[in-house]
């Protein structure tokens, strides 16, 4: 009993101290203008190791502590296509030291499944930039454009390889068939990896994959290019003859983001904090190897500019997959 | 041919790179040991340390840390029935028999002589044979791979130990568990009652921690009081019968590791299943397997270690991850601003080249170190159970906290903990259950791919010709031991009704 109490104590005691050098430790940070973690910072990565979300998380975690000094662990917490990785971020509400490397999913999983957050739910720091995708073939397909490829699908069944049911690739190919009134047998597959095996087995006609995906097998012909589902033609070298869906009389173009958030209900100058971190981040070398290496455009948005982006392709999203 | 190897080897042997292969191999080991810890983690964590080295010596580093795992995660599977990765859940059967009738040494000394058996003959294909095995490894689309799935759930006769219908009872009980998540090529969620944390499935690796370890634990404990293996140092080595033994079922292993390993489907893990399916049909010893025979540590320690050999084949030579290890690499290739591809082999000669003439050097220091190191390791069980089981218990709770990073995983462990428990006490096989876990999802997967692509119809696997023999294949495999075991069923009992006939005249 007597140690049970004095146990209480000892933890209250500690509780208080605590929170009294977490006080102090605001107080002097404010004092010269604003916020700065106190720590260690995590950055939740929702996908698992090696794929293109670790790579983005990795790369933002590594520029941004350049430009903070503070150290920045990454933490994949991978599941449910996401979904296990944001609801874990959900519950860490208010806490400015956690970022998370966000992308599509953010707004695909309330689009379809019954999970807990919408992107409202997050203080929207930075956006990246975006990664389009390409619509590809087997070098020998007869197909040479887009419009082909729809054209054989108003008449034929055409199957195209996906990779779940809220990938970027479903959406593309979702938005292509209401632009055009041709209809696409889907089968299902996991990772990019499998897209692109099933594509140069001749198992699909088509799939739809992010250019850094697929630039090796382009460049040595084992995969053609039939446009890309982007507005504006891309500037690389080795992606610049490649006409856009529009050009050939589609009017499509969906892009995934990728981005940087902090959990919600955050002080303002907690977010402040982040915003101008991470545009040190985008003046860095760091950041423009990052876009080149992943072939990506560099449509960079800050916090509210951010949040404003996301209003708008949550609700193209939704028209093209929501439940 | 011989240019590219001159090449490589220029690459490899600089000081620099050895101490980094030497490293990695190191590394490897370590991680594979902790169970939980796998090659794929082990590889995502590590890679940032490597950033400031130059891309052909962190490559070499990476995969030496990937092939270093295999040689590791067998050991702890071996010497405390607890599988460091998904790869050597096979091995707690024969592995641990051996180790528990105090031939622990030579059942590490087997696994590191087949492992090193299959790692240089499967690189040695490889080498000579990528671009044409990986053009041809593309022929395999969803209906060849549900029927080699299938085949695999074939091999469950052979974990059903005495009684087949607890056998097929378990491995349907694996498949339902695996069923738990999101369904395969849809949004739906099934069995997760509403928990976020079900919705990527129950976590294997932690089911698998759970039942081996935890069970074993616990199954020890009831049982009480038995001494600790006291095998004297004499006793730990190999002898030559084993190796003689081991030697066929290494070959046989290799062979099916590196078949299995090429296809962009399958994996490490199938191929040790399959591997030990095979010997329980054609060993000359396939009575003994199951009780600790050398053959069972051979072949399933070779068949995982050609398959992570053989994985690279699809990785370098299309640019296509064979395997979850390779994946990791594959987006290492990228930060390093090389772009994986067909175009590598011609690309970046000296970093291809240099990097597979590693794996001699990595997979020599490997059985340089694990060799003389198997008496070592097997001392372990001399360790008294009151401190063995805390210990083994605090690193399975450790592993499973490493996997997801949250509290639910140990849970999963927990409760995987008392069913082994139960499993073991009432006498169901734990490996049929294991391999409905594993190939649930893939099964699912390939069985919603092959409808969609045959447009709902499963037709389509008797239409091509490769598609056509793997699903005959898989048929006959399926129905055979039944057939077998019915005719063996008739026979004795005609034989019985003879013998009745015999005695009342």
């Amino acid at each position: 009993m007597h140690s049970k109490k004095l146990l209480t104590t000892v933890a209250v005691a500690g509780a208080l101290s605590l929170a009294l050098s977490a006080c102090g430790q605001g107080s002097s940070g404010s004092s010269d203008g604003g916020y700065e973690p106190p720590g260690n910072v995590t950055m939740i990565v929702p996908f698992a190791a090696g794929g293109g979300s670790d790579i983005a998380g990795r790369a933002t975690a590594s520029g941004l502590e350049e430009a903070t000094g503070k150290s920045i662990t990454v933490q994949n917490i991978d599941g449910g296509s996401g979904a296990v990785g944001y609801s874990e971020f959900l519950g860490r509400s208010g806490d400015p030291s956690y970022l998370l490397a966000t992308e599509t999913a953010m707004l695909a999983l309330p689009a379809t499944q019954d999970v807990e957050f919408t992107y409202e739910s997050f203080t929207p720091i930075m956006k990246l930039g975006d990664d389009y995708t390409l619509i590809v073939t087997k070098a020998d397909s007869p197909l040479n454009t887009c419009s082909d490829l729809t054209d054989k699908a108003q008449n034929e069944r055409t199957v195209v390889a996906i990779s779940g049911a809220t990938g970027l690739d479903n959406i593309t190919f979702t938005l292509m068939e209401k632009a055009t009134g041709a209809t696409f047998d889907r089968v299902p597959f996991e990772s990019g990896a499998e897209v692109i095996t099933a594509v140069l087995g001749g198992q699909v006609e088509a799939i739809s994959v992010n250019p850094g995906e697929v630039a090796g097998q382009l460049e040595s012909g084992d995969l053609k290019p039939l446009c890309a589902a982007s507005d504006e033609r891309y500037e690389y070298d080795a992606l610049k003859d490649i006409p856009t869906a529009k050009e050939q009389g589609i009017d499509v173009a969906f892009a995934q983001f990728r981005g940087v958030i902090a959990p919600g209900n955050i002080p303002d100058e907690a977010k402040q904090y982040w915003i101008d971190q991470s545009k040190k981040f985008a003046e860095s070398d760091a950041y423009k190897k990052y876009i080149e290496d992943n072939m990506m455009q560099p449509n960079v948005a800050y916090g509210d500019d951010f949040s404003a982006y996301l209003a708008e392709n949550d609700k193209e999203l939704r028209q093209a997959i929501g439940k | 041919m011989i240019d590219n190897l001159m090449l490589g080897l220029e690459t490899a042997v600089s000081p620099e790179n050895l101490l980094w292969c030497f490293v990695g191999v190191l590394l490897g080991t370590v991680i594979g040991l902790l169970p939980g810890l796998g090659s794929t983690t082990g590889v995502a964590i590590l890679l940032p340390v490597t950033l400031t080295f130059d891309p052909v010596t962190a490559l070499i580093m990476l995969a030496g840390i990937y092939y270093g795992s295999q040689y590791g995660s067998s050991i702890s599977s071996i010497l405390i029935s607890t599988p460091g990765d998904s790869s050597s859940v096979v091995l707690t059967i024969d592995g641990y028999q051996m180790a528990r009738k105090g031939r622990a040494g030579a059942a590490l000394a087997i696994s590191a002589l087949a492992s090193f058996f299959a790692a240089i003959v499967s690189l040695i294909g490889l080498i000579a044979l990528a671009q044409p095995i990986a053009r041809f490894a593309l022929n395999f689309g969803p209906a060849e791979n549900l029927a080699i799935i299938l085949l695999g759930m074939a091999t469950i006769v052979s974990f059903a130990g005495e009684n087949i219908l607890r056998g097929i009872t378990m491995a349907a009980a694996g498949l339902l568990v695996s069923m738990v998540g999101v369904a395969s090529g849809f949004s739906t969620a099934r069995f997760t009652f509403g928990s976020v944390n079900l919705l990527s499935g129950l976590d294997f690796v932690a089911v698998m921690i759970g039942i081996f370890a935890v069970g074993e634990v616990l199954h020890q404990i009831r049982r009480g009081g038995e001494k600790p293996i006291r095998a004297g140092f004499r006793d730990l080595l190999v002898t030559k019968e084993e190796l003689r033994r081991a030697f066929p079922s290494t070959v046989r292993g290799t062979g099916l590791g590196f078949t299995v390993g090429v296809l962009p489907g399958a994996g490490a893990t199938l191929a040790t299943f399959l591997a030990y399916g095979v010997e329980k049909q054609v060993s000359r010893f396939r009575q003994f397997i199951g009780k600790g025979a050398p053959e069972a540590v051979a072949a399933p320690e070779a068949a995982n270690n050609a398959a992570a050999n053989a994985s690279f084949i699809p990785t370098l030579a299309l640019g296509i991850p064979g395997s979850g290890t390779t994946a990791v690499l594959l987006g290492a290739f990228i930060i390093f601003g090389l772009q994986p591809g067909p175009l590598l082999f011609q690309q970046e000669p000296d970093l291809v080249w240099g990097l597979l003439v590693s794996f001699f050097f990595g997979n020599l220091i490997l059985l340089v170190l694990n060799l003389p190191m198997a008496p070592v390791f097997a001392q372990i069980l001399r360790i008294p159970y009151v401190y063995l089981y805390p210990i083994v218990l605090m690193m399975s709770f450790i592993g499973a906290f490493a996997l997801g990073n949250n509290m639910f995983t140990l849970w999963i462990v927990f409760f995987s903990g008392l069913l082994g428990y139960f499993m073991k006490r009432f006498d169901f096989p734990a490996a049929p259950f294991v391999l409905g876990l594993v190939l649930g999802p893939l099964l699912e997967k390939y069985l919603v791919q092959t409808s969609a692509l045959g447009n709902g119809s499963l037709l389509i696997m008797f239409q091509q010709p490769l598609s056509l023999i793997l699903t005959l294949a898989a048929l006959v495999a399926l129905a055979y031991p039944l057939i077998a075991a019915v005719i063996r069923n008739l026979r004795t009992r005609r034989a019985d009704a003879k013998q009745r006939e015999t005695v009342t005249h």
